[in-house]
């Protein structure tokens, strides 16, 4: 009984959260601004809050007759699930391209932006890899920021061990051994939080064997014991540069020992970038692409949409919500955004000239971009604890057989 | 009389209204959905009759969390019963300080799970692994949290640090209730502090020894906030209890009604533990 109540509490948290929030909107309904058009526009990243306020001050006050307020709930995702549960669905909604996207949009929530005039502005690669992921011929959601997850090192550390970046594999492994020999720690692991061990994967697996494999698998026609043994090798390689304790260490851990200079190259996103800082505000730091191969051209930079913006389907003002999207794309809202969030734009265009994140600059502007691997990775299959468990047996054949069993099993339950 | 009877209803009702509405009316409702394919969200779902279930025996992460579960709830079972025995022993006795060391012991009870969790988290991460390079050993230099063969034992000394306080009040308030005279009487007849404490205060403790196993194995099988706060199940699965397995999938990984299956069959697992402990520990109290 009490298991129950313990799987029961998050839900009722949720619907109280709800009804909060219905509370809140019925009051705005009976505001001052009249018959204006209100738009609830619904987001996941506490840390955009501050941006998108004044991004939404300047809207409302160009625009009199619409009035959107923000909504951003903690664990917003959750919040979105059990407000799709009780069909009160936000008008705009900004989420990531995450798992949920996609199960939203295979339910049909979301409005279809195929043929919609707001996409044209938008990198055509991000859009395919929108599609991709949930496997529709729809798209529903426009991308509006990005973000990229490779290799972050220490620019004074490279420079004074006579570094360069490397763009193959063995550059990339040369470059790790050099660090090795001179006494210092070339990654610092953070493999107690498992999540941390996709970055790596996502770095590889693109180059290695292709997104495409997911699409075959689910038809059966290939298995992860064909096509994934070079990526299990190369994540055990990776083990051999480690720091000590490296299961012991966490994600946090990592950003402050990384900003101090415990070790000279960090595998993590950019969205590590701003932590690091602020554990070492003058650091000097560099990200380049993940170097899964030894042909640089297929070497992508691994890139995925952080927020994307879509309308719900039940919405009643469509319009006025599309009116809002566009005005986020327009390049000096879009450039405001991803300056203040440090976010990479999906518009075309805009770029972001932060020096940290240059080395990155060409594979955007070639559009050289390669989504997550793990956002086309059922997430009951929990990826990220089989990888972890791998790291710590390193039995490669028994990886590569739970990864196929695994998928198999949760095919099966849908 | 009547009358009387109106203020027990008033009392009982709204009691049972509530109780209903928030806890088995749920209870049910989870049952309801563990024989769908619902995962969490959709607008509509279809029956599925028992497939859940039979693919629950096929599971082997189930299978593994249930063997992590068991083997933490039996060490940590015993590990609290003895060592909150010994606590209330000498908590009971003519010491200096008694109630300030009462007060001390029965703190870890108030403090929230994940607060002493997280600052567990960190005396793992870095204090411990000081001392261990401090006294040049290699095992204790790296975070137990992190090794997949003993972060169930950092586990169970959280558990058991926590669970001590509330079994050490019921086991001091178990021993005041034996009468003085007993113990003067044993004194009389010379018998010495292990015999007296065997035939004695042990069997006299009875009652409270099977509350207490009862509890803390119900306690130790729900385990969960300790495991989100030290290790998030990890490394690999090497720590996730059931409780864990059945949020993380139902509600990270969208198959809600699967693990609704799950818990439905742990409800039941756990309601035949009890009641068979019941019987065991309550045959063997009138025994003695």
């Amino acid at each position: 009984m009490m298991k129950m109540k313990k799987a029961i509490m998050p839900v009722l948290a949720g619907v109280l959260a709800m009804s909060m929030l219905s509370g809140c909107g019925s009051k705005s309904d009976g505001g001052a601004s009249g018959d204006a058009v209100k738009i609830e526009f619904f987001q996941n990243k506490t840390e955009a809050k501050a941006t998108f306020d004044k991004l939404i001050a300047k809207f409302n006050s160009a625009n009199p007759n619409i009035k959107v307020t923000q909504v951003n709930p903690p664990d917003a995702e959750t919040v979105l699930k059990t407000r799709v549960a009780k069909k009160q669905i936000p008008d705009v909604i900004g989420i990531g391209a995450t798992d949920t996207y996609s199960t939203l949009s295979k339910s049909g929530l979301f409005e279809d932006f195929s043929s919609d005039p707001l996409t044209k502005n938008i990198q055509p690669a991000y859009l395919d890899m929108l599609k991709a992921q949930t496997g529709l011929s729809e798209l529903n959601g426009i991308p509006f920021s990005t973000n990229a997850n490779g290799v972050i090192y220490n620019k004074a550390m490279f420079k004074e061990m006579g570094l360069t970046v490397p763009t193959t594999w063995d550059e990339f492994m040369a470059t790790a051994q050099k660090i090795k020999d001179a006494g210092k720690v070339p990654f610092y692991l953070t493999l107690k939080d498992s999540w941390t061990t996709l970055i790596p994967f996502n770095g590889m697996e693109p180059g290695v064997v292709g997104i495409d494999f997911f699409k075959q698998r689910k038809e059966g026609t290939v298995t992860f014991k064909d096509k994934f043994r070079e990526v299990a090798d190369k994540q055990l390689q990776l083990l051999s540069f480690g720091q000590k304790d490296m299961f012991g260490k966490g994600y946090n851990d990592g950003n402050v020992a990384f900003a101090k200079g415990q070790s000279v190259m960090y595998l993590q996103g950019v969205w590590a970038i701003p932590e690091i800082q602020k554990a070492n505000p003058s650091i000097e730091l560099g990200v380049f692409p993940f170097p899964a191969t030894n042909d640089p051209s297929k070497n992508k930079l691994v890139s995925g949409v952080d927020t994307l913006l879509t309308v719900s389907k039940s919405s009643g003002h469509k319009a006025e919500a599309k009116k809002f999207i566009d005005f986020l794309l327009q390049s000096d809202n879009a450039k405001q955004y991803i300056t203040e969030q440090k976010a990479f734009p999906a518009v075309q265009g805009v770029t972001q000239d932060d020096p940290s994140v240059a080395d990155l600059k060409p594979a955007f502007e070639k559009g050289d971009l390669v989504d997550f691997a793990d956002h086309y990775i059922p997430g009951a299959m929990k990826v990220d604890t089989i990888i972890q468990g791998f790291l710590q047996k390193k039995d490669v054949d028994a990886y590569l057989n739970s990864l196929d069993t695994e998928w198999d099993k949760v095919a099966n339950r849908k | 009389m009547a009358k009387r009877r109106i203020a027990y209803y008033l009392m009982t009702i709204p009691a049972l209204v509530l109780f209903f509405a928030f806890h088995t009316f749920p209870a049910i409702k989870g049952i309801y959905y563990s024989f769908t394919n619902w995962d969490g969200f959709s607008k509509t779902f279809d029956f599925v009759g028992f497939k859940n279930y039979a693919n629950i025996f096929k599971d082997e992460n189930v299978l593994n969390s249930y063997l992590f579960t068991f083997k933490y709830a039996i060490v940590v079972t015993i590990l609290i019963n003895v060592l909150s025995l010994l606590i209330a022993l000498g908590l009971n006795a003519k010491i200096k300080f008694k109630n300030f060391f009462r007060g001390v012991y029965f703190l870890p009870n108030i403090l929230s799970v994940l607060i002493v969790g997280f600052i567990f988290n960190y005396i793992f991460a870095n204090v411990l692994p000081i001392f261990g390079e401090k006294i040049g050993s290699a095992f204790l230099s790296d975070n137990i949290l992190g090794s997949e063969n003993w972060a169930w034992i950092g586990i169970v000394i959280v558990g058991v640090w926590q669970g001590i306080a509330f079994n050490t009040i019921l086991y001091l308030a178990g021993l005041q209730t034996i009468s003085k005279d007993l113990y003067e009487a044993s004194s009389l007849d010379g018998a010495s502090r292990w015999r007296e404490f065997w035939s004695i205060t042990f069997p006299l403790l009875a009652s409270f020894f099977t509350i207490n196993m009862v509890l803390a194995m119900k306690g130790a099988l729900m385990v969960f906030d300790q495991i989100v706060a030290l290790t998030g199940g990890g490394p690999g699965r090497a720590t996730q209890s059931i409780s864990l397995l059945i949020y993380t999938g139902g509600f990270q990984g969208g198959e809600f009604a699967y693990q609704s299956a799950n818990a439905v069959i742990y409800f039941i697992v756990i309601i035949v533990i009890s009641a068979l402990q019941l019987k065991f520990l309550q045959k063997r109290e009138m025994d003695m």
